[in-house]
């Protein structure tokens, strides 16, 4: 990333480090919009001339931003299909009402849909399904909750577009969605299915509902929560080719924004076919204002934030300091990678720190004997910092989505409450992967 | 029990062409709000409400989709919309229906009856045969209310 | 823009590239023409194709979107979108109606004016969408017919629009591939545009200017609105009015500063976003930032997405170099032809047709006849010429322009519909009046 052909005096080196503390501190201070900060931050380096306009341009990994958006407008149209609410009742049928059962599928249900899809967009559909069911069974929904606070991280980590930090790795890095799958996915199965056994301990065996109670459950008619076969069947069809696509992209010569946007396009495309223009107009719109926006553009500023930092040569001193460190022994350095994104991404949005630590471990490549050897610490930042952001209620999104719906619900999960039970069990996490790392990689 | 049992089948219902006089005098003297239209063989046109007088009353700048949100800088006086009334009095309510209110079927589900009252803030919603688009009854948000006493006692 | 570097395959599906490319390319301008599916789903659908086909890669596709062009149009739609909560527009509306004293015709002319200048320096569809409900209470309050109004302002809007870098997307994606700046428009192409507006004015009093009449009472009524009601917030008006003059004030020295457009206006955009949501809770800023990224209108943006792929797309093969030949072929590479050609054909065309893919077509298209005019500078005229065809052509039906759809739906809306064949009757020989105007303008200032 760093661009030999930019200037990079001393003087700007020290403009775009404090410009970057600063942006970071005023994002940690939650006091102003991230995508305001992200954006501001970008103008000023280009209008202070870290930067010019071209090399902020080429400092932005569209690639990301075509996947995020594409995948975004896809979900957004799925989700008015009742899929997810379907699955919810489906699952929680499947194992007769039985509570600590119900646990454990709606749970599958939301880390193999947070794997594929969005987070937030999954517990915010899967979420109040949940809701309604420990309300009928009469139930606590703590448990519930928690639980798939968990499973919607641990989920995501496994593939390429389950969360940003794995999109803006793959796609910094050129590793394919199956690249993914293969080094990621065997470590998720075990830390899910681990990650059950304390919530069985402290909750499941107690977890009791009256038969009568479990009927009602079970009388849901789970096929009336599809509330447009046509739209689900075109939104399966178009999910389908589009994981199609990524398994097969590197055969197909394609990169995933392609991927994404085109399947993005095409779904419009047969839902709309054959209604009028100005009914197109509203449900295209409808599907572009789902779009994170504020996300999208938070990742645009941030994006040139970084490549301003990065083109003055910063992070290539700093990734020679921590080399120094370790002793440019890998192993020591995949553990510090792994373990200080962890805790981290627990207090702190990942995505600013992903950002930075990509072209930072870049710059390693050398010391490690290019960037083959560099495989392990882009396992370690992706474990690292999607699993840690389970350690507490800020640690990512989707916790904070489950947390809005609990404290509308009356039964708000609190903070100290959350972390007592949800640090150790992430930290847990974070040793199966430590583990993972030295016995596959290291 | 679904939406069959809680309507209202003898709903007071107006025709297309009546007009907006007439639909006034309705309202006012029986204190409804909502009105359903239905045509000659009993189908459902859509709905003159307080609101369809409201719309009526006002310049169309400002009622218009995407027409003036604010009007405080305007100094009409309550003659002149008045006068805009009376002068609208004799067109029939056919052109001042709304459509696209939501409407339910015989077997709509009750705790879907109570979500759309609460979720579109209306007091009442016209009962449409799925085929048909026979009006079959009205249910006001009184009729459910009975209901819901009667079941506790 | 024809990128030398990048490798075309041979052969896709059994074509020659450029054969591949200009099918898939002309499918897709008459599947736009058809209005049978959005816009957006057409120009993403084709750009997609471009690189399922291999005639681009993802890179390559990146490289050909104008991010310029994108930047610019999303900053200024959000900046537009938080002034249009302050009531400016309205206030400005009424504002202009009573300084001459509610006369119908003064209305009409002062009316035009606001909508002019707005549409120079902001979104045409932002200005009419908000300046015509005011018309059409003033009207209705005087008892005058609506429709030459309407016909007035989307006149001035589109005239208004051609004076600007920012005042038209045929504006900005010339001024971005270009380099021009804010100022090379306005000292090229305002001077014609203050003459086309005057001019336009004439036909319009004396087809319906001269009678229309309102009585004192009618005129009372306006008279009697209270403009500065209209402002909503008068804070917030104050910070917009200041980030829009820094915003224009950096567009007028970004030369000097060594800025480009789209980091002026998204800069001013994230100012003004900071400076409405400061200092609320954090719930509330997220409202307001998503309710303005909400309005930027994205189906226009990925219109253009799309298109620039396809378009880069058709350009890598070369075809659109070898079209270039055969132009100059034609005009036998006489400046003072190829400028006409381009002015009157670009006029015509965007009457009918959308202009902005045909303007992202004919921008490589005439960025490759630079070696025969002696260098880019030789090329000045003819981007004047696309830049007064392109904007001026869209007056001369109703569908010509975004504006005047906009304005069309306004017009049923209030059950005054403005027919298609009646607004053309009187609409196209005064566009083709503007254009007259702009030939005898290149010739004699540049050729």
């Amino acid at each position: 990333m760093h661009d030999s052909g930019e200037i990079a005096s001393a003087g700007s080196m020290w403009l775009a480090a404090v410009l970057f503390v600063i942006t970071y501190a005023v994002v940690m201070s939650e006091r102003v919009n991230r995508a305001i900060v992200a954006l501001v931050a970008a103008g000023l380096m280009i209008i202070l001339g870290v930067l010019n306009q071209e090399a902020a341009i080429r400092g932005i990994d569209f690639n990301t931003i075509g996947l995020l958006t594409g995948m975004m407008v896809i979900v957004a149209i799925t989700r008015q299909s009742g899929v997810f609410q379907f699955l919810a009742i489906w699952s929680a049928k499947k194992v007769n009402a039985n509570p600590w059962g119900i646990l454990v599928m709606i749970s599958l249900v939301t880390a193999v849909t947070s794997a594929f899809l969005d987070n937030v967009t999954t517990v915010l559909l899967v979420v109040p399904v949940t809701l309604l069911i420990t309300e009928e069974l009469k139930v606590n929904p703590y448990p519930y909750l928690f639980s798939m606070i968990f499973s919607s991280n641990i989920g995501g980590t496994a593939t390429l577009i389950g969360d940003p930090p794995n999109i803006m790795i793959g796609s910094a890095t050129g590793l394919t969605f199956n690249d993914f799958g293969y080094h990621l996915a065997p470590v998720i199965l075990v830390i899910m299915a681990v990650t059950l056994l304390p919530i069985y301990l402290i909750w499941g065996r107690k977890l009791k509902a009256t038969v009568e109670d479990r009927q009602r459950v079970m009388q849901f008619n789970e096929f009336e929560a599809i509330t447009d076969w046509r739209l689900l069947k075109q939104c399966l069809s178009v999910i389908g080719l589009v994981v199609f696509g990524f398994i097969f992209a590197k055969w197909l010569r394609l990169e995933a924004a392609t991927i994404a946007i085109f399947g993005a396009a095409a779904l419009l495309l047969l839902v709309n076919l054959g209604k009028s223009a100005d009914e197109q107009s509203k449900h295209v719109l409808a599907a572009f204002n789902e779009v994170e926006w504020i996300t999208i553009f938070f990742f645009v500023g941030l994006f040139i934030v970084v490549h301003g930092v990065d083109s003055t040569g910063l992070l290539k001193v700093l990734a020679e300091k921590m080399i120094a460190l370790t002793g440019g022994n890998l192993s020591a350095t995949a553990v510090i990678i792994l373990w200080s994104s962890a805790i981290l991404s627990a207090i702190i949005d990942n995505i600013p720190f992903v950002a930075t630590m990509i072209p930072l471990i870049k710059a390693m490549a050398p010391s490690f004997g290019g960037p083959e050897g560099l495989m392990p610490l882009w396992w370690a930042l992706s474990l690292g910092a999607c699993l840690g952001g389970n350690g507490t209620l800020i640690g990512a999104s989707a916790n904070l989505v489950v947390a809005g719906f609990a404290e509308r619900a009356g039964q708000p999960i609190r903070f100290m409450q959350y972390t007592l039970m949800a640090f150790p069990i992430m930290l847990l996490s974070i040793a199966i992967s430590t583990v993972y790392l030295f016995w596959r990689y290291l | 029990m679904t939406a069959q049992n809680l309507m209202n089948p003898n709903p007071v219902t107006l025709r297309p062409t009546d007009t907006v006089a007439t639909a006034a005098t309705h309202i006012l003297t029986h204190r409804l709000r909502h009105l359903p239209v239905v045509d000659d063989q009993g189908r459902y046109l859509g709905t003159f409400s307080i609101y369809s007088l409201l719309r009526l009353t006002l310049p169309k700048a400002v009622i218009m989709e995407e027409g003036l949100r604010d009007v405080s800088f305007t100094t009409e006086t309550i003659d002149g919309l008045a006068r805009r009334l009376r002068e609208r009095g004799s067109e029939p309510v056919g052109q001042w229906l709304s459509q696209d209110d939501p409407v339910m079927h015989p077997d709509t589900p009750t705790m879907e009856v109570m979500l759309l009252m609460l979720r579109g803030r209306t007091t009442s919603v016209p009962v449409v045969d799925q085929h048909s688009n026979r009006l079959e009854g009205i249910i006001a948000f009184w009729d459910v209310l009975e209901k819901l006493l009667v079941e506790t006692r | 823009m024809h990128g030398s570097g990048e490798a075309l395959p041979s052969i896709i599906f059994g074509l020659n590239p450029m054969v591949f490319a200009a099918i898939l390319f002309i499918l897709t301008y008459a599947v736009i023409m058809t209005e049978k599916i959005n816009r957006a789903i057409v120009a993403l659908l084709a750009a997609g194709l471009m690189i399922l086909g291999g005639v681009l890669n993802q890179e390559a596709a990146i490289r050909g979107v104008d991010f310029n062009t994108i930047g610019l149009l999303i900053g200024m739609m959000v900046i537009v979108a938080i002034t249009r909560q302050s009531g400016i527009f309205q206030f400005l509306a009424i504002w202009s109606a009573k300084k001459v004293n509610a006369s119908p015709w003064g209305i009409l002319v002062m009316l035009s004016l606001v909508t002019a200048v707005t549409s120079a320096l902001l979104d045409n569809v932002t200005t009419v969408l908000l300046i015509v409900p005011v018309a059409l209470l003033i009207t209705e309050e005087l008892k005058v017919s609506a429709y030459p109004y309407l016909f007035s302002m989307i006149f001035s809007s589109n005239i208004g629009g051609t004076a600007t870098l920012i005042g038209d997307p045929p504006n900005i994606m010339i001024g971005s591939a270009l380099g021009l700046t804010f100022n090379d428009f306005v000292l090229n192409l305002a001077p014609i545009v203050v003459v086309a507006m005057a001019v336009t004015l004439i036909p319009i009093y004396l087809i319906w200017g001269r009678r229309l009449k309102a009585a004192d009472e009618d005129r009372q009524r306006v008279m009697a609105f209270n403009e500065r009601e209209a402002i909503t917030d008068p804070l917030l008006l104050k910070k917009c009015l200041a980030v829009i003059t820094t915003v224009i004030l950096g567009f007028v020295f970004a030369h000097s500063l060594g800025l480009e457009a789209a980091t002026v206006a998204m800069t001013g955009a994230a100012v003004l976003l900071l400076l409405q949501c400061w200092p609320l809770d954090a719930e509330h800023q997220s409202k307001r930032v998503l309710q303005a990224f909400n309005e930027v209108e994205w189906i226009t943006i990925f219109f253009f997405v799309g298109l620039f792929i396809a378009v880069h797309g058709l350009d890598s093969t070369g075809l659109l170099e070898l079209l270039a030949e055969r132009v100059l072929h034609l005009t036998g590479g006489d400046p003072t032809a190829t400028t006409m050609t381009i002015l009157w054909s670009s006029a015509v065309l965007s009457a009918f047709v959308d202009n902005i893919p045909f303007v992202a077509t004919m921008i490589p298209l005439i960025k490759s006849m630079a070696g025969t005019f002696g260098g880019p500078e030789g090329l000045m005229p003819l981007w004047w010429a696309l830049s007064l065809g392109a904007c001026l052509g869209g007056n001369g039906t109703l569908i010509g322009a975004s504006a005047n759809l906009v304005v069309a739906g306004f017009a049923e809306r209030a059950g005054q519909p403005i027919r298609f064949t009646r607004f053309l009757l009187i609409a196209f020989p005064l566009m083709l009046l503007s254009i007259a105007l702009a030939t005898v303008y290149l010739y004699w200032r540049y050729l």
